[in-house]
């Protein structure tokens, strides 16, 4: 599409019995930006102002406090590069991302197909596994630490009855990153599943039909008709968990705080501290850089590998 | 929300993926095929009622927790359900934090955002599908890139922003900042691409302005469209976090999870408040589940929406 460009006079007809809060038809530039300014002011100051003085400030060292800053370059990144901070906090944010994406993704996928077919109390299944995802984040993460609570919590009571040892979850910094990871994942099943749901139900019926007719074994007809044309589905999914996992905060904010000794401490929340509990504006804007590139390239990828790889609509 | 839930070839792959291994392979003589159906339906019953009670579970003992004592609630074995039902909890924990105070905050900020955010939508949505000027696809594209952008990158600025502005800490702060929905102008735009011409042209010829176009004849059309949406960042918003944590700071402007957060600092540090801050979350959570059952189509229509996109 290209943009049409106004062509003043086409439609006078419209304009001649306008009353005054009345615009008349295509003609008016007034009544085009009296449209769009309610969205686009605050969507310029809050979202893409930002985004620009973001790049800028990572190229600076101011404070927060300090009426004045200087240019420092690539100083910013230099620092993060470095001091060695980002090395761990890649990878506890990889360690997140896929520990909550794969679960998540094939768990919600194997929740759909459960419930695809006639099945009495289809829809009791589907309201309470689909629940937590309207639970406030912060609410369920309590309620999570004091089942992960390691001396007398519900979860070391299951572990020990079944003859596993206790484990000292939240409180290690081998476990922290797990608890983070289990709640998450229970949040987010349900979505996936109804992901799922929906693209289950779009695939053709009459193509399991021929399968049959070949005699195509359950396997087969799985491997061969539901996973690739379900893949779309599967792609876009893991792309908007990829992103969203870049953006966890409330979950690691309520249980661990980024600890213990920095085991769950992700690119985001790094970025956190980074800006609001040691004010470095300039460090904290040259991860949110850092984070922004990152979900461009993953936001790219949908983009070139979509329309190259998965071609089911 | 348009599913079969008929095609059997599927669900007997999936029948036999899940079917308890004891049970045996079907006999061949008698109508085998019911019985694989019959083995089938009960693996997926198993299969689901394990998930489920997993899924159900921390709201139960969040639940039972609430309701007991502080002994009970550190007790080894784990207690499951309290000898006396301790309701106390519930108006002791209500009265040791402004929960009704937060609740109203979360509820009036969520709504005002919801209120802006549909008029606002809808006029951008309008102007982008039916107005024509200048950089109409570029602004579109704009609008769309900063759908891709991590949201809490621009934080660290818009905290600037709202502090140079003066409304840290203040209900415009809340709402203003929040007052755009990347989402909704997407799938909005993706509704009035769908209203008839000929409607338009229609009550343009009669004379309506783009105001009464766009109220009278795209609103309604688009209406579900809407109500999806605005169920959505409803809940969104009231569950809101991170945001309204940094840019709140007295008690009277917390929202319901910043407070529920500090009540849990505050009274968790010392371990004998524990059955309080489980009454807290679950007189907080138990409005959203219930509130759940009501709006349950519109959020499944929600992600349906959102899957049918790119």
């Amino acid at each position: 599409m290209t943009a049409v460009v106004e062509r003043p006079g086409r439609r006078t007809r419209t304009g001649s019995r306008g009353r005054p809060d009345e615009p008349p038809g295509q003609r008016s530039p007034l009544a085009t930006i009296g449209f769009l300014l309610p969205a686009m002011v605050p969507l310029t100051v809050f979202w893409i102002v930002p985004m620009i003085l973001v790049f800028w400030w990572s190229f600076t060292n101011w404070d927060m406090m300090a009426p004045e800053y200087d240019i420092v370059g690539l100083e910013n990144y230099e620092l993060l590069i470095t001091r060695g901070a980002l090395g761990q906090v890649l990878w506890n944010t990889t360690y997140f991302t896929v520990g909550t994406v794969v679960p998540t993704v094939v768990g919600g996928l194997l929740l759909a197909l459960l419930l695809h077919k006639r099945l009495r109390g289809s829809s009791l299944y589907r309201t309470i596994i689909f629940s937590p995802w309207v639970t406030p984040m912060v609410a369920m993460s309590i309620v999570f630490t004091w089942i992960f609570e390691p001396r007398v919590g519900l979860a070391n009571y299951v572990m020990t009855s079944v003859g596993l040892p206790a484990l000292p979850w939240a409180s290690s910094s081998d476990w922290a990153m797990v608890v983070i990871i289990i709640v998450t994942v229970w949040r987010q099943l349900g979505w996936a599943m109804i992901f799922y749901t929906v693209a289950l139900g779009r695939v053709p019926a009459d193509l399991y039909e021929a399968a049959e007719m070949d005699g195509s074994s359950s396997w087969a007809k799985f491997k061969d008709i539901t996973l690739p044309m379900i893949s779309p589905t599967t792609f876009f999914l893991v792309i908007i968990m990829t992103i969203e996992a870049l953006q966890a905060f409330d979950q690691i904010d309520v249980i661990t705080q980024g600890g213990p000794a920095g085991s769950t401490r992700t690119l985001l929340y790094f970025y956190y501290q980074a800006a609001f509990e040691r004010f470095q504006v300039g460090e904290a804007a040259a991860v949110a850089v850092f984070l922004v590139v990152l979900t461009g390239m993953i936001a790219l990828a949908q983009f070139v590998v979509g329309r190259r790889f998965v071609h089911y609509q | 929300m348009a599913t079969s839930r008929t095609s059997e070839p599927l669900d007997a792959s999936l029948d036999e993926a899940v079917s308890p291994p004891e049970l045996g392979p079907p006999p061949v003589h008698t109508g085998p095929r019911r019985l694989r159906d019959l083995v089938g339906t009960t693996g997926r019953h198993v299969g689901l009622i394990v998930m489920t009670g997993l899924i159900a579970l921390p709201f139960l003992w969040m639940v039972t927790n609430s309701i007991k004592t502080t002994d009970e609630m550190w007790a080894w074995p784990p207690v499951w359900w309290p000898a006396e039902a301790v309701w106390s909890n519930f108006p002791d924990a209500w009265s040791a934090a402004r929960f009704g105070r937060y609740m109203f905050n979360s509820f009036f900020v969520a709504a005002a955002i919801v209120a802006i955010q549909t008029v606002n939508t809808a006029m951008l949505a309008y102007a982008i599908t039916q107005m024509r000027f200048w950089g109409r696809d570029m602004l579109f594209g704009l609008v769309l890139v900063t759908y891709m952008l991590p949201v809490p990158a621009t934080y660290v600025v818009s905290f600037i922003i709202l502090s140079r502005l003066g409304w840290l800490d203040s209900y415009q702060g809340l709402i203003v900042s929040n007052s755009v929905s990347v989402l909704a102008i997407f799938l909005v735009r993706q509704a009035f691409l769908q209203v008839p011409r000929d409607y338009i042209e229609a009550a343009r010829m009669d004379g309506a302005s783009h105001w009464k176009v766009l109220w009278q004849i795209c609103f309604p059309l688009a209406k579900p469209v809407f109500i999806t949406v605005g169920i959505l960042n409803f809940i969104v918003q009231y569950n809101n976090y991170f945001w309204p944590r940094l840019i709140t700071r007295s008690d009277e402007m917390r929202l319901v999870s910043v407070g529920l957060r500090q009540f849990f600092i505050e009274a968790g540090a010392y371990g004998i408040q524990w059955p309080l801050i489980m009454a807290a979350a679950t007189f907080i959570v138990l409005p959203l589940l219930i509130g759940f059952l009501f709006v349950q189509k519109w959020l499944v229509r929600a992600v349906s929406l959102t899957s049918g996109q790119k």
